[in-house]
């Protein structure tokens, strides 16, 4: 019954959208959150929010357009300026929007048992302070945030889906000397962080890295983190995967369907029905039905992510790929759970330089791959443990050709934002030492 | 109130006007609106802050419900903040020399076609710009009685081009924006310098890394400023003791010739007539020939650090005002251009800018150009691409050697706590020597 009363309005837009546009799209986003920072180890700011966001579609003889506004009691004007917007956009093949499919609506990533309230974040906070007492790194600061929201998407083709989502992050800084250490967790459910852990990861870093020596520069074997990892990837290979930037050209990977780019021990896929992952959803933004998509399996290039705009332009299927980074703007392509998969070994007996994070790796050349970052908390390791850190050394590389020389996947994965990988051992990376 | 030392509200209202055209296809062109306030409370404890969407000014019982909620959230905060003693003034906004609100969209998405035409050469496979224009109406009121309101607008525009041959590909992009009005009339050379950048780069090689002379451009030099010192000197974090400046004022970290700027009042993109606590604003020499001289701060990192003036706390719309930096720049030393190259004689000039991270704790940064030219006897010779410089804040400064006199300022947007800010950043030609330079290519 909740539906009716929420989005009468809803309805009465898309009535009102009816009279000048083929078809409409209506995405509406209200929620709260709680935030706690700390500056050193006394909590300093409590915040509080109440979001909300409109976002309209409107599509009218393969004209698309869209608007958006925070106050939902402008929707009229956000509607016009959306039909405006359409009247300037280069027409393209449109097939129509989805229509409704009898989806399961159980929220799959949401925590009814989660107090969205300034104790909760204070709590977290505590568990965080308690992990980091575990070295003697000095606590620089923190942040703990709990939100809950309600996502609708409706359409004119009938489309009715509410969704609810929770999530809780944290994070700890600290120092000791001049070595930092970072450290972070987030999930959709509150026992599935582990703040004493951050804590005591974050002033674990900070210490030991402060013993860390120069090496000279020279090729080594490198062991990326989930974090580090991530950082490279996110930047310039799920990007060459989606079909927007393959058709547009600017994707390394456009003319590599069928072919090897990866080792042999990779597989990447989105899977937006994972249990427990924080990114799972039944249907994407522009509410088609979502399933599991293989990128790469086996090391071979096999598909890229499309949305129905790209979908229909370029005469492919859609793969249900559509995601909103918030309500303004259209929907465009991104990925739900995006998973890197593989054979699990041990990584880390023979000696190997691990390499917990990355500074700079946003400055990366997105359409050939190179990179140049300097090293956070690197060490090496060997044996299962943790030997000699480093103090300071770059890597410089391209994150392409990088993909064939990984040798090893770690038994364990780790969410980092929306992706999911473990840590991969590579061969022979170039390093540049002091 | 009970228990309530001191509250702001910044209430920000506006639009945003985008137009993406893609290989001459207009993706997308519209209007958003937006309405954001957020209210912060000081009681005993610490900070309550409320963000709020679409605020409606409201005043008496209603206010005090807003403030009440605020302070509540302090339950669980244990900071006592004091607020520094500041200068209240509003500088005038520069007047636009073209109001972009008073042109159509269609015209505006005709102006921006153009630029992304012109950025057409053999071999370029993928064009696009971006047309972006945001104005807000800013209401800043305090309990001291403080009251501000202006309103200012941004625009300007982002042009990539995409070269690709036997399976190289490489990028080529620009951007103007500004504070001073429309700007997309006569930029066709924009989109053309985009495009032969693209194009140059197939045929530049992978930079060797190393330690060597460095010439940089003014742009990437201003994003030296930004990255090894700009941030490092932020209030809050020496406050928090994560910046290795922290306790070094007076310290000699730089040559001479060196002297490097914060100023919110400069008329570039990250000018503010008025900081986010409501704060006069004005210049601050974060270091003066070599010496460590000031802090940015906001009122309270002034009152815990001191050193420094207040009046650099920024901040988005509804969102929690930081200690920011705004137009960072090296200033003009006395060499010209032709010096400095010859005095790097055998080196590397890099120039562009793809972006920069530091981690001021530790003190190390890194940054990255969008292409540079081996020097030769004082001369560019081959062009080389992906090149990335790395420093220790603490001894790099030292490697400045020799300053021009020829600073130019570039607009871009800064990133710090979840919020992204306009900045500009700008130097004069700058020479490095024992420069740490990522790359690549290999002997």
């Amino acid at each position: 019954m909740r539906w009716w009363v929420a989005v009468e309005w809803i309805d009465q837009l898309i009535r009102e959208a009816e009279k000048s546009v083929d078809e409409v799209e209506v995405f509406y986003v209200e929620g709260t959150s709680i935030s706690a920072d700390l500056r050193k180890k006394k909590v300093s700011h409590a915040t509080t929010s109440q979001d909300c966001g409109l976002g309209i579609r409107t599509i009218r003889k393969g004209r698309i357009g869209s608007s958006s506004t925070s106050d939902p009691g402008r929707w009229r004007e956000c509607l016009n300026a959306a039909i405006a917007s359409g009247n300037l956009a280069t027409p393209q093949e449109w097939k129509g929007l989805p229509g409704p499919e009898p989806l399961d609506q159980t929220p799959l990533s949401f925590d009814r048992s989660l107090e969205v309230g300034p104790v909760t974040a204070g709590k977290l906070l505590e568990a965080m302070l308690e992990g980091a007492e575990e070295h003697p790194a000095e606590v620089t600061s923190g942040s703990a945030g709990v939100s809950s929201l309600e996502v609708t998407l409706a359409s004119s083709h009938g489309i009715r889906y509410t969704s609810r989502h929770t999530s809780v992050s944290l994070s700890l800084e600290a120092i000791h000397g001049q070595s930092t250490g970072y450290e972070f967790d987030h999930s959709w459910a509150l026992d599935r962080v582990d703040p004493t852990t951050v804590g005591e990861r974050a002033t674990f870093f900070a210490c030991e890295s402060a013993k860390g020596k120069d090496i000279p520069t020279g090729d080594y074997d490198i062991l990326l983190s989930p974090l580090a990892y991530a950082e490279l990837l996110g930047t310039v290979f799920v990007p060459a995967l989606s079909g927007r930037n393959v058709h547009a050209k600017r994707s390394r990977l456009a003319d590599c369907l069928g072919q090897k780019v990866t080792d042999p021990l990779i597989s990447m896929y989105d899977d937006p029905l994972l249990p427990g992952a924080d990114g799972s959803s039944c249907w994407d933004a522009e509410g088609m039905p979502t399933k599991r998509t293989d990128f790469i399996r086996d090391g071979v290039l096999c598909a890229f992510a499309y949305d129905l705009k790209t979908a229909y332009r370029y005469g492919k299927q859609s793969t249900a790929n559509a995601v909103r980074g918030g309500y303004g703007g259209s929907p465009s392509i991104g990925h739900h759970n995006f998973v890197v998969d593989g054979k699990r070994d041990t990584v880390d007996d023979e000696r190997v330089i691990f390499v917990h994070n990355v500074v700079g790796a946003h400055t990366a050349n997105p359409m050939s791959g190179e990179f140049s970052v300097e090293l956070s908390n690197a060490f090496f390791r060997e044996g299962g443990e943790f030997q000699e850190p480093i103090r300071s050394a770059m890597l410089s590389g391209n994150v392409f050709d990088l993909q064939h020389q990984i040798t090893g996947l770690s038994r364990e994965s780790r969410a980092i934002g929306s992706l999911i990988l473990p840590s991969v051992r590579i061969k022979k990376q170039h390093i540049i030492g002091k | 109130m009970d228990g309530i030392s001191y509250y702001d509200l910044r209430h920000v209202t506006g639009e945003v006007t985008h137009i993406d055209i893609d290989n001459g296809v207009v993706e997308s062109a519209g209007t958003s609106f937006f309405n954001k306030a957020i209210l912060r409370v000081l009681v005993r404890s610490g900070w309550g802050v409320l963000q709020i969407d679409n605020f409606t000014t409201c005043t008496g019982r209603k206010f005090d419900e807003l403030l009440e909620r605020a302070a509540r959230l302090a339950v669980i905060t244990e900071e006592q903040v004091v607020l520094g003693d500041v200068q209240r003034r509003q500088l005038p906004v520069p007047p636009l020399k073209e109001d972009p609100r008073e042109i159509g969209l269609e015209e505006k998405s005709a102006l921006l076609a153009e630029i992304e035409r012109s950025a057409t050469l053999p071999l370029i496979v993928n064009r696009r710009a971006n047309y972006i224009e945001k104005f807000e109406e800013v209401r800043f009121s305090d309990s001291s009685g403080n009251e501000f309101t202006y309103g200012m607008g941004r625009s300007g525009f982002n042009v990539l081009a995409v070269a690709s041959r036997n399976g190289n590909v490489q990028m080529g992009y620009e951007r103007e924006h500004s504070i001073h009005g429309f700007n997309l009339r006569h930029q066709q050379d924009v989109g053309r310098k985009a495009a032969q950048t693209a194009v140059s780069l197939l045929d530049a090689v992978a930079a060797k890394g190393g330690k060597m002379r460095a010439v940089l451009d003014p742009e990437l030099a201003g994003v030296f400023a930004h990255e090894a010192v700009g941030h490092a000197s932020e209030g809050d974090l020496i406050q928090e003791g994560s910046s290795v400046l922290k306790g070094r004022t007076g310290e000699r970290i730089g040559n001479e010739t060196l002297t490097i700027v914060d100023d919110p009042s400069l008329c570039e993109f990250g000018f503010d007539p008025v900081d986010a606590e409501g704060v006069a604003v004005s210049r601050t020499e974060i270091i003066r020939c070599g010496v460590v001289n000031a802090f940015l701060h906001n009122r309270e990192s002034l009152v815990a650090v001191g050193n420094g003036i207040a009046g650099h706390a920024r901040a988005m719309p509804g969102e929690p005002p930081l200690v920011r930096m705004s137009n960072t720049f090296i200033e003009n030393g006395d060499s010209t251009k032709e010096e400095i190259f010859a005095e790097c004689k055998n080196g590397i000039f890099l120039a562009g800018s793809r972006g920069g991270q530091v981690d001021p704790g530790r003190g190390v940064f890194q940054f990255n150009a969008e292409y540079g030219y081996l020097v030769e006897n004082g001369e560019c010779t081959k062009m080389v691409r992906d090149v990335s410089l790395t420093g220790e804040i603490l001894s790099t400064l030292h490697q400045i050697v020799l300053c021009g006199n020829d600073r130019k300022m570039s607009p871009g947007y800064c990133g710090k706590g979840g919020q992204s800010v306009p900045v500009s950043d700008g130097a004069p030609h700058v020479l490095l020597v024992d420069a740490v330079v990522g790359g690549s290519g290999m002997d």
